[in-house]
């Protein structure tokens, strides 16, 4: 008998989800709304590795795939934090909102 | 020979795709060569087939292949020939070498000289493809390609306004024709579900042609009168005949082939062609007789005071397709059949003798011409010849199909329509010869011009000596000296009791006919050459009638006030209802999009995360939207 | 309420609370450089949870690559652009509420769909076939998805050198 319920895991990652999702929807800097994404990504490895555990076929393969998902992430973030740098340095900023070059 | 008949059509083909490969560079002397060679061969090989279809009639039969299936019904191309093709093959390769050679001479010198020698051979091609489709799907593509070959050449010299316009008005008056055909043909293939002539022409015999809406019998008569406004088109009759005249600005050699010779009669010929069909509409027949009657009396009528030489012979022209008709429409179908052809022999001459004469003199007017016969002796010869086979004068060619259609009106009863061709047969010798005295008698009206006329080179005098003769000795093709050898070699493919095969002659009607004509060659005389009536003072005591006939009837005006007038009347209304009742739907509709997209331009912020919040909540409203229809969640 | 007894379950509520405390103090602070401090704390809760959970392999790598390498990747970048830079007080603007709403109503969602799934019970399952944790990983790894294993190292080449180049300086730039 394992001793942690599935729910109470799930909904750990549910919440995680959505505090990343507000953040990334809501934060003036770059930098923070990559690392709100990190923070969703990471909720949705918490699923991945419950289901390789619990649930009705656990298997080794979740946890496999959240090895990727953290690859993936890794690439993602280095890739996300170079473009930062590149539109910092002509920019100056690191501002969402200044990132607009829509004109009205 | 006969399944050789593809080669006919194939040769002019094959010259007009090497002159267009040659370009409008090539020089005059190959590119006339090339036409002229290619299509005397095809004169050939038509003759050849003209003879093995008289010998052996029953390797006739349409050489088709499959085209192409829509839905149950299969189309076939391919050629067909029959008496009747046979003949019309050997008539329009025959004037068609001629005038090709003619052309050389008239047209020496145009900088588009290749360029009219393409359209003249793509006509040929198209015109001899016309002749030997085996079925009205065939035919009327042809029918509508030697109509723009038409449209083409008369407006040949379309920097002049004149041939512009009229290159216009010829399209589109005969596309009114072709309107009428081409729903007569829909009309027999909704019916009989084919286009071949063999399958119509057999279901119509046997009573099988009807729709819903309408009986074999009335079908018929309907389907055979479109047809006939097809050829009314095509074949300038009264009421559409108003472009052939008009016509008139193309090249002469162009008036002599097209509209003389060759496309003006693939009318008739059509009318030939269905004749099964016209022979179970009586009423069908008796409208192809009385509008080929009037036609050939009223454009008599006009010739009498035009003017330009070349009108007056495209009245005439007008007049004897009348004439045609007029013999299918009693159903003299052979005369009609046989005045085709010696027509297209004497009114090629005449147009070319008119052509060596316009290229002589550089004008069309004949109160500017006169005095010729002096300069040019040859054309005033041939010239003569053709005028006495259109006056109808014992033995030339004219004589004999004119008088034998008057007779066949007589016999079957159209009194009429007799009298009609009689008063028309006196006005074509009277005009004809006004022409003749005019041009080739008298003193110069303008001696300028005729200092430096002079006779054409051999290419323009030979066509002229060849059509000549043909004019003279044509008619014996039909006499009672070989037994109607003509009519039994038309009748051994529609021998279905058309009258006519054997119509005993008679000699009161002959001399009749001869009599009149020579009355009309006498007031010519009278007044023209040997003066003893002042035209003039004619004229003026004629007053309301001489008007009527220069000025056409006034048909011209007539329909410009009717046709023109309300076309603009409609154009108007529909201007109107394009411009604020259309268009304002449409400017309706673009400002109502602009507006929406005004309100919809401040949701575009260019902000990203504003743009990722409605993603978010679309995510939403679809993740919510999924289970609530999976259940047992919400 | 006796599996609040046991010690494994007492252990998750403390990293859930740890977890989640991070990712509120994340939203909450003004400086950016607490930020990433906060979001430390979240990678090295999670990898607590899969260490949990019996992901050994995937908690320590987890621990190695976000809580180590992302988190400095993250101070560097903060430290290279405008280091003093601070988000402006919450306001809550239009767009924060419906932000707010949509994360909100999604979480609900997802909760209620949690709550009203029927999870098999939770036996103890053998998913490393008999081998230690990180053993069935790589066996994992290396026989069934080696091809995407192969590819994710590719993607990781390309991801590194699309970043070099992307965050050199160049001429045009100072051009400018």
């Amino acid at each position: 008998m394992f001793p942690i319920p599935t729910g109470s895991l799930l909904a750990l990652g549910a919440i995680l989800f959505c505090i990343g999702l507000y953040g990334a929807l809501t934060k003036r800097n770059l930098i923070i709304v990559l690392v709100s994404i990190e923070l969703m990504l990471n909720a949705a490895n918490i699923n991945l590795v419950t289901f390789s555990r619990l649930g009705v076929g656990p298997n080794i393969s979740g946890q496999v795939f959240a090895l990727f998902t953290i690859t993936v992430a890794a690439a993602e973030i280095a890739v996300g934090l170079a473009l930062l740098l590149a539109i910092f340095r002509v920019r100056k900023t690191t501002e969402v909102q200044d990132l607009n070059v829509h004109k009205h | 020979m006969v399944e050789y008949a593809w080669l006919v059509p194939l040769l002019p083909l094959v010259a007009y795709v090497f002159l267009l490969v040659l370009g409008r560079r090539a020089p005059e002397g190959i590119v006339a060569g090339v036409s002229v060679v290619l299509t005397f061969a095809a004169f050939l090989i038509s003759a050849l087939v003209f003879r093995s279809v008289g010998q052996s009639p029953d390797q006739t039969g349409p050489y088709v292949f499959h085209w192409l299936t829509v839905g149950t019904h299969s189309f076939t191309v391919g050629f067909e020939v029959t008496h009747l093709n046979a003949l019309m093959l050997v008539v329009v390769s025959l004037v068609s070498t001629l005038v090709l050679l003619f052309s050389k001479g008239y047209m020496h010198g145009d900088e588009r000289f290749p360029v009219f020698y393409q359209y003249l051979n793509l006509f040929v091609f198209s015109m001899l493809a016309l002749v030997i489709s085996p079925n009205l799907l065939q035919l009327y593509i042809f029918w509508e390609m030697v109509g723009l070959c038409s449209y083409l050449l008369v407006g040949f010299w379309y920097f002049k306004p004149e041939a512009a316009l009229a290159a216009k008005k010829s399209f589109i008056v005969t596309r009114i024709g072709d309107v009428g055909l081409f729903t007569g043909i829909i009309l027999l293939f909704l019916a009989s579900g084919s286009f071949d002539y063999s399958t119509v022409f057999t279901a119509a015999a046997a009573h099988k042609l009807s729709l819903g809406w309408i009986s074999n019998d009335h079908l018929v008569t309907l389907a055979a009168i479109l047809i006939f406004v097809g050829a009314v088109g095509k074949s300038a009759q009264f009421p559409l005949h108003v472009w052939l005249p008009d016509a008139m600005e193309g090249p002469t050699p162009v008036s002599a082939l097209i509209h003389a010779a060759t496309m003006v009669a693939a009318g008739v010929y059509l009318v030939a062609r269905c004749y099964p069909l016209f022979q179970l509409s009586p009423a069908a027949l008796s409208t192809v007789a009385w509008i080929g009657g009037i036609t050939a009396l009223l454009a008599a009528l006009i010739a009498l005071t035009q003017r330009d030489i070349k009108r007056v012979i495209a009245y005439s022209t007008i007049s004897q397709l009348g004439y045609m008709m007029m013999a299918l429409g009693v159903g003299a179908y052979a005369y009609g059949v046989f005045h085709l052809m010696t027509h297209a022999f004497f009114k090629a001459l005449l147009f070319l003798a008119a052509g060596s004469v316009i290229h002589a003199l550089d004008t069309q007017d004949l109160f500017e011409m006169g005095g010729l016969y002096k300069k040019m002796k040859l054309t005033a010869w041939t010239f003569l010849a053709g005028a006495l086979a259109l006056a109808g004068i014992v033995p030339f060619a004219g004589f004999w199909s004119k008088d034998d259609i008057l007779a066949a009106a007589l016999e079957s009863g159209h009194t009429v329509l007799y009298v009609f061709g009689l008063i028309a047969a006196f006005c074509t010798a009277f005009y004809i010869f006004r022409v003749y005295f005019l041009t080739f008698t008298g003193q110069p009206r303008d001696p300028a011009r005729h200092e430096h006329a002079h006779e054409g080179s051999w290419v323009m005098t030979l066509p002229l000596v060849v059509l000549a003769v043909l004019a003279t000795i044509g008619g014996f093709f039909n006499t009672p000296f070989n037994g109607y050898g003509l009519e039994r070699y038309l009748f051994a493919d529609s021998p279905q009791g058309a009258i006519g095969a054997t119509t005993p002659e008679n000699v009161g009607l002959m001399v009749l006919s001869v009599l009149v004509g020579l009355a009309g060659i006498g007031l010519a005389a009278l007044m023209y050459w040997r003066p003893a009536i002042q035209p003039e003072k004619l004229a003026r005591s004629l007053g309301f009638l001489y008007q009527l006939s220069f000025r056409k009837f006034y048909l011209d005006e007539i329909y410009y006030a009717i046709v023109v007038a309300t076309g603009k009347a409609i154009a108007a209304i529909v201007d109107f209802v394009d411009r604020y009742i259309i268009d304002g739907i449409v400017r309706l509709v673009a400002r109502i999009v602009a507006t929406i997209g005004l309100g919809l331009k401040y949701t575009q912020t260019g902000q990203i995360q504003a743009y990722t919040a409605v993603a978010a909540f679309g995510v939403l409203i679809l993740v919510a939207w999924a289970m609530w229809s999976i259940g047992g969640v919400l | 309420m006796t599996f609040f007894l046991n010690a494994p379950m007492i252990g998750f509520y403390i990293i859930a609370l740890f977890i989640l405390g991070c990712a509120v103090m994340l939203l909450s602070f003004q400086r950016v450089i607490y930020m990433a401090l906060a979001i430390g704390g979240v990678f090295i809760g999670c990898a607590a949870i899969y260490i949990l959970l019996g992901a050994d392999f995937v908690g320590v790598a987890q621990l190695l690559i976000y809580a180590g390498a992302i988190t400095i990747l993250i101070m560097f970048a903060i430290m290279l652009t405008n280091h003093e830079a601070a988000d402006p007080p919450h306001k809550w603007t239009v767009r924060n509420i419906l932000s707010a709403v949509a994360a909100v109503l999604l979480g609900a969602v997802l909760l209620l769909v949690i709550r009203s799934t029927t999870w098999p019970p939770e036996v103890e399952a053998d998913v490393n076939g008999g081998n230690s944790n990180p053993v069935a990983v790589g066996l994992a790894l290396f026989q069934n998805y080696t091809v995407p294993f192969e590819l994710v190292s590719l993607l990781l080449i390309v991801g590194m050198v699309g970043a070099v180049i992307l965050a050199r300086e160049r001429k045009e730039d100072e051009e400018e």
